[in-house]
């Protein structure tokens, strides 16, 4: 009660505002003097209840944690990031489903479906094709390397924006000719060859030689469709089978717009060439189920499950959302709690400063400060807690080559939302026990209920 | 008592009401958490049927899928070899394939080699269904040549495997685990008996197609490994002859005890030497293992993490919450000990209010998740694993709460009547 005064005393002898205006008005004028009071006194409360300060600093942080991470590890697979830097026009065939009378398989497409279907669709800039990454063995002296190769043309690389350290990528042309010649990530130079430029170098993947033109940084294993260690012509495949690869196959294709104006047309031109496919064993397949996507609505695809395997990204979108929300109820609630309580304990501080004549305004000010100086804490705290907790899942290497990326905009949602929660649960009782009179205030009379 | 509580309780309804919420939401994940815990614990338990030390998985990869070739590979109807002459000529895949196995077995190494099309943790399955199309059991098929129960130690608990005495045979030999030989002949002896529903008539492309007969029972074989729930499973007679109907697509060897990965090279060369233009990747079994099971867990583990730091976020807020009601509450306490009333019972009338508001929470929790089933959003939990987790959260939340609340209780029981008499 005591400390109470005395902080009563520090800030309101030299206010007495009547009025709404004159308050605000005074406000104004002090604004500066009254924000280092503010702040100063919010530092003080912040230290004198410890342990209110560290649940709401705990909940806080922990929260924009974690929805930090869960974003960034979202973005790792579906944000438009290098090397897919045309993300807004391009779309991509990653599977198709083939129904027949008695089975079903879903899986990357032949090569020729590619060609006839995809490859010839208006509108295009460019069209890619593409092996899923395979697991190749290199025997290099005396050890044995493992990576993951995958065989493409020479669009591909106009299509992803490679960043190179070394060398270009390999062309048209090597393709058309059967060059054995390869691009392979930084990691992959190392393991061949140690700190050494790589270019023009031999190297040999799954018994075959490559001479080395590029090589670029790691792609994040994430980002499916560029990802590889080694990359490598197809037409350096080990067979020509694959030309003759019609509807099950391992290859995807990445279809780059002109414009992103376009993409709705390809999408729906790709839909209705589906149906006129030509199957060569009417007993085994008959339909062909599938679409040219973004990441986000192939993964909806696939992970909705659905007997036509439509693309729902909106309804993926919305069990994110809620998942996320169902998340964020319980450290809300804890909130509001923690604060409906400082705000009740403190019934008869607001007391004595209204006694004191502070108005209604200046202790809302006060309170403002105070959460807002907490939730700035909190998410000091948060931003510096996220950076940790996404290095040490990088450095876990679980997820090989991961780069993680802080989604600055979730941050600040974040921010903004555990800043209204506390507004509303601490500022608002707190605005309430204002307007009570101040010997009501003195006896805790708004708090017992 | 309990009336004069709950009314207690109902005087401080707004506060109490968020300490409500916060206790149902905190139910409500743990449960999640708890459920996904409880389920691979009691998978974890079950027997896994093979033994996967030592045994080494060699993927093949034939890079010549032309259409032509894998036209045949996964419907059923068209494994009718025995009704065909013998004329058709051997696949040179099946040439390939008896090479490589006969490659291995002179190795020291290696002590046994089989083929398969599924293999233990590995990416791929394979599922077909017998019975009418509403109500269809479904059971996972490998096609594996005659070594493989020697290969990864499967354990037969009836009959036979198959093997060279069924060549020829007007049927398919197959080998079913008892999960399946129950789902569909009920606990009659399935030796010797056609594998379809008994109860049921024949579909037509059954009746076209040789008929498969059970000729032995393992008695699990968990191909996705010991943290996913036991599934029907079915062997099928691998033939590397003309009759060949599908590719396999692995190799297992069992390797002598303390091979080391130098071998794989060795056996690489010499598999990449026999056929030029397939590749290979070897892996033991024991990695994939730990690869299958890392992916399956990583998900529980940062459900838990999450789900621990949030309960522990709870727990100290609910501490607070409670700290604060007591220090509000001085002046009804101590007119309580004014007139008489031991610390005990103070210690005693908080914890028991505590319990009323957790209890309103809890209820509304279990009447939540209960509806899970009904509303189909997990998959086939079995209601042992699913009441067992429901009673395992409760518990956990009630000893959470009691242990939140032993402080400010205590803190009560040391308010003196003087400080009470002296508000007023």
């Amino acid at each position: 009660m005591k400390k109470a005064l005395a902080y009563a005393r520090a800030t309101d002898t030299c206010v007495s505002p009547k009025s709404f205006f004159s308050c605000f008005f005074v406000l104004f004028v002090d604004e500066v003097f009254m924000l280092k009071n503010y702040l100063k006194i919010a530092f003080k409360v912040l230290l004198r209840r410890k342990f209110f300060t560290f649940i709401s600093l705990f909940a806080i942080s922990f929260t924009l944690i974690i929805l930090m991470v869960a974003t960034a590890l979202f973005d790792n697979v579906f944000a438009p990031q290098p090397p897919e830097d045309k993300a807004d026009r391009s779309l991509y065939v990653m599977g198709i489903r083939l129904q027949g009378p008695e089975s079903q398989s879903t899986g990357p497409a032949g090569y020729v479906f590619l060609e006839r279907y995809v490859r010839t669709l208006p509108n295009v800039e460019k069209v890619s094709i593409y092996t899923t990454p395979n697991v190749v063995y290199s025997f290099w002296k005396g050890g044995k390397i493992k990576s993951f190769l995958k065989r493409t043309d020479g669009e591909f690389w106009q299509i992803m924006g490679f960043r190179f350290l070394e060398g270009g990528p390999f062309t048209a042309e090597d393709e058309k000719s059967a060059n054995f010649v390869a691009v392979i990530n930084e990691a992959t130079r190392r393991k061949f060859f140690g700190d050494e430029p790589a270019v023009g170098k031999m190297i040999e993947a799954d018994g075959q030689q490559f001479r080395v033109v590029g090589v670029v940084g790691n792609v994040p294993i994430f980002r499916i469709n560029p990802f590889a260690d080694i990359w490598v012509p197809i037409s350096t495949s080990k067979t020509n089978a694959y030309k003759s690869q019609l509807l099950r196959g391992e290859f995807q294709a990445a279809i780059l717009a002109k414009s992103s104006a376009d993409l709705p047309g390809i999408k729906s031109e790709f839909e209705s060439r589906l149906p006129g496919v030509e199957f060569p064993d009417k007993r085994e397949f008959n339909t062909a189920i599938g679409g040219a996507d973004t990441m986000f609505e192939f993964a909806s695809r696939m992970m909705i499950p659905s007997q036509q395997m439509e693309s729902q990204p909106r309804k993926l979108l919305a069990i994110i959302i809620s998942l996320m929300v169902l998340f964020m109820i319980l450290p809300t609630v804890n909130l509001i709690n923690i604060n409906v309580s400082r705000i009740l304990e403190r019934a008869s501080e607001i007391g004595v400063r209204k006694a004191f004549g502070a108005s209604s305004w200046t202790l809302v000010g006060q309170f403002v400060t105070e959460n807002v100086l907490l939730t700035l804490i909190g998410g000091v705290l948060g931003f510096f807690g996220s950076q940790f907790v996404l290095k040490l899942i990088a450095d876990s290497g679980l997820i090989p080559y991961a780069e993680f990326h802080l989604n600055y905009r979730f941050f600040v949602y974040g921010l903004l939302t555990a800043l209204f929660f506390g507004l509303f649960s601490g500022v608002y009782p707190a605005w309430k026990m204002s307007r009570l009179h101040p010997v009501q205030a003195l006896k805790g009379a708004g708090g017992s209920r | 008592m309990t009336k004069h509580l709950l009314k207690l309780v109902w005087n401080r309804k707004r506060i109490n009401f968020l300490i409500t919420v916060e206790i149902f939401f905190s139910f409500i994940v743990l449960f999640g958490v708890v459920l996904a815990a409880v389920y691979y614990v009691d998978n974890y338990r079950q027997p896994l049927g093979f033994n996967y030390e030592n045994a080494w998985r060699v993927a093949v990869e034939m890079n010549n899928r032309a259409e032509g070739s894998h036209s045949s590979q996964s419907s059923q109807t068209d494994i009718n070899a025995p009704k065909e002459p013998s004329e058709k000529a051997e696949p040179p895949s099946a040439t390939t394939f008896k090479q490589l196995m006969a490659a291995a077995k002179e190795f020291d190494e290696i002590e046994g080699v089989a083929t398969c099309t599924v293999t233990p943790y590995g990416d791929g399955t394979d599922t077909s269904s017998i019975g009418d199309d509403s109500n269809p059991i479904r059971y996972g098929v490998s096609m594996v040549s005659d070594d493989f129960p020697q290969v990864l130690g499967l354990t037969l608990t009836r009959g036979r495997w198959f093997g060279k005495e069924d060549d020829g045979a007007n049927y398919r030999p197959v080998v079913i685990n008892e999960r399946l030989s129950r789902d569909v002949f009920g606990d009659a002896d399935p030796l010797g008996k056609e594998l379809r529903r008994p109860d049921l008539p024949p579909k037509q492309e059954e009746e076209k197609s040789t008929p498969m007969r059970v000729v032995g029972v393992i008695n699990e074989f968990r191909k996705d490994g010991e943290y996913t729930a036991p599934d029907n499973f079915l062997f099928r007679r691998q033939l590397l002859n003309n009759q060949m109907s599908r590719e396999p697509n692995a190799l297992m060897l069992k390797v002598r005890p303390g091979t080391t990965a130098e071998f794989e090279e060795k056996v690489i060369k010499r598999f990449q030497a026999i056929a030029k233009d397939w590749s290979f990747e070897i892996e033991p079994v024991t990695k994939m293992r730990e690869t299958a099971n890392t992916f399956r867990l990583a998900p529980l583990i940062a459900g838990g993490l999450v789900a621990g730091f949030l309960m522990l976020m709870v727990a100290m807020g609910l501490t607070g919450v409670l700290w604060q009601n007591v220090t509000q509450r001085t002046k009804e306490i101590g007119l309580r000990r004014a007139k008489g009333a031991t610390a005990r019972r103070i210690h005693k009338q908080i914890l028991a209010e505590l319990i009323i508001i957790a209890t309103f929470g809890l209820i509304f929790g279990v009447a939540a998740v209960v509806q899970f089933p009904l509303l189909d959003v997990i998959g086939d939990i079995n209601s042992r694993v699913f009441s067992l987790s429901i009673v395992i959260s409760l518990a956990v939340i009630y000893a959470l709460t009691v242990i939140c609340g032993l402080y400010p209780s205590w803190m009560a029981t040391k308010v003196q009547p003087a400080e009470a008499l002296h508000y007023e």
